[in-house]
């Protein structure tokens, strides 16, 4: 058997499998289905400081091997999860705290709150679904040091990690820069933004037009995005991006990413990330790989 | 709630592009009128939400339109013996009270198939009526089912078959001859608010399923709200896809 374990920011991880934010709420529905202590970590829905009640519907297009969404941040708000639904998902797995702000004040103040309570701040600075917020702070290497460097100001005990956006000019530029602002860590890629049309009515599909592209349609860019931030950067990187088995984390994992998340996959077959771990230790141990982290990396180029 | 693999009996044109899918699980599973399941479909990424029509023992019949691609790989593609990925049963599903004896149905294309399901499970303790609209009879399908209440009315759009007009207007021509204690609903948008605007003031409690574009299914990805009164989403996978008539802004 091989060992699954991997060492994110200090904090260990049973396994390197995380579904990523927005495709697994708080938990509590999967954990209905199988017992989520199974994975490596979850990533909440994104939070902010206020409740949100996101985008109109449609919410969800579907296009050849990739989906579109725009909920916009539906969420109770930050004080409802830490009172309903924190002590629960600690007790069962790791939690990535994936949280998101309208200002550099209400990032440093949601930080603020979470320091110390959950095992890692996941920073969304790249949701292209929302107007205020959200992807403005994640084009620019500027911003995207400013609005890291407020987020750190407030995390004295928990490690920080930014989720970069794929919709920049310059990957290792922006992984630089969420590096310089004082990250920890960095994942990506979150999602592309796109134009679905229904042709009958002349119309986007989506309520809120355009939407974040997610799927096994965008794997290959994602891995070349996550080996460039890789490269560009010393601290690890959580690579994201279509998954949908072993052999697609194992890529991700070869380009540089300590661990993984897996998103749209939970849509496609709920039991995606459990399988995929079991996959994955099936995978290492006819490659004689002993520790999954010895695959971090190794990526040998032609 | 469950993943099972499900095996395929019978995928067979019933109406107009509307096909009746059976197929039967290694386990069997309680199943409330008006829940629905999701189903795999090839290599698409998003499961399809269909509405229960009849459960019987290890066995699930869901009717579904030929809306898009997924719809039509799945109805050229899935013969009796293929095996099918089914995520059962989601959602709340209708409850008819114990003192609630008469049953008014009303249904509208579609629709009218998650109240197959509450016809199947309400026929021998309640009064039922039923109302059930197409578009014309070529789109009418499973009349035997439908009968299966105390009394049916079918109405078609152009008079083809039965009440010329909706179900609505059928319904409420009998509304106060009836005097249901609960109305059930399904259909598009346009009828039940329809229905919501005929049977405002009455006093009798109307349920309608609603229908919308799932991610999940299981309530975890917030992909198919809809609006509560009050401003608050709820999501019709989990919360629903059953809500009191005057909850949701329809």
């Amino acid at each position: 058997m091989a060992d699954l374990r991997v060492n994110l920011c200090g904090i260990e991880l049973k396994n390197p499998v995380i579904p990523a934010s927005g495709t697994f709420g708080f938990g509590r529905e999967f954990d209905e289905i199988y017992d989520i202590s199974a994975l490596g970590g979850v990533a909440t829905k994104g939070l902010t400081l206020e409740p949100r009640s996101g985008n109109g519907v449609p919410r969800i297009a579907e296009r050849h091997g990739v989906i579109l969404n725009a909920v916009g941040l539906q969420n109770p708000g930050v004080e409802a999860f830490l009172k309903n639904d924190l002590a629960w998902l600690k007790s069962k797995t790791r939690v990535f705290a994936n949280v998101a702000g309208k200002t550099l004040d209400e990032y440093a103040e949601i930080c603020a709150r979470l320091d110390g309570l959950v095992d890692f701040v996941e920073l969304n600075i790249s949701c292209p679904n929302v107007k205020c917020g959200g992807m403005a702070f994640g084009i620019r290497p500027e911003s995207i040091r400013e609005v890291t460097a407020a987020a750190k100001s407030s995390l004295k005990r928990t490690p920080l990690i930014v989720k970069l956006s794929p919709n920049v000019e310059s990957i290792p530029a922006n992984a630089a820069a969420a590096r310089e602002g004082g990250a920890d860590c960095l994942s990506l890629v979150n999602t592309f933004t796109g134009l679905a049309i229904d042709v009958e009515r002349g119309r986007p599909v989506l309520a809120n037009n355009t939407g974040g592209v997610s799927g096994a349609g965008i794997k290959p860019i994602a891995v070349r995005m996550v080996y460039e931030a890789a490269h560009a950067v010393d601290i690890p990187v959580v690579g994201m991006g279509g998954i949908a088995c072993a052999e697609d984390a194992i890529e991700f994992l070869m380009a540089g990413a300590t661990a993984v998340q897996v998103g749209t996959a939970n849509f496609t077959d709920t039991q995606s990330c459990p399988k995929i771990i079991a996959e994955l230790s099936d995978w290492c141990d006819r490659h004689g790989v002993k520790r999954v982290s010895e695959l971090t990396g190794s990526l040998k180029l032609n | 709630m469950r993943e099972v693999t499900a095996t395929v009996l019978e995928n067979k044109q019933i109406a107009e592009s509307v096909y009746s899918l059976t197929f039967y699980t290694e386990e069997e599973f309680e199943i409330r009128p008006g829940q629905f399941v999701m189903v795999g479909v090839g290599e698409y990424p998003l499961r399809r939400p269909f509405a229960v029509c009849m459960a019987e023992g290890d066995r699930v019949t869901v009717c579904y339109q030929i809306k898009g691609r997924g719809t039509a790989f799945l109805a050229t593609n899935y013969r009796a013996g293929e095996k099918l990925s089914v995520l059962l049963p989601l959602g709340n599903g209708f409850f008819v009270k114990e003192e609630e004896k008469k049953v008014a149905i009303v249904g509208g294309g579609v629709g009218v198939f998650p109240l197959i399901s509450a016809i199947r499970a309400y026929a021998n303790d309640k009064e039922i009526y039923a109302y059930m609209g197409f578009r014309n009879k070529r789109a009418l399908c499973m009349e035997y089912e439908m009968q299966r209440g105390k009394s049916l009315v079918v109405a078609t759009d152009d008079g083809s078959y039965g009440f010329r007009g909706t179900a609505v207007k059928a319904f409420m021509e009998d509304f106060g001859k009836i005097r249901p204690d609960v109305v059930l609903s399904c259909g598009p948008a346009p009828m039940l608010r329809a229905l919501k605007n005929a049977t405002a003031g009455t006093g009798v409690p109307v349920y309608v399923s609603l229908e919308e574009r799932m991610g999940c299914g299981i309530g975890a990805c917030l992909v198919c709200v809809c609006n509560q009164t009050g401003g608050r989403h709820a999501r019709v996978c989990k919360d629903g896809p059953v809500f009191e008539i005057n909850e949701v802004e329809l």
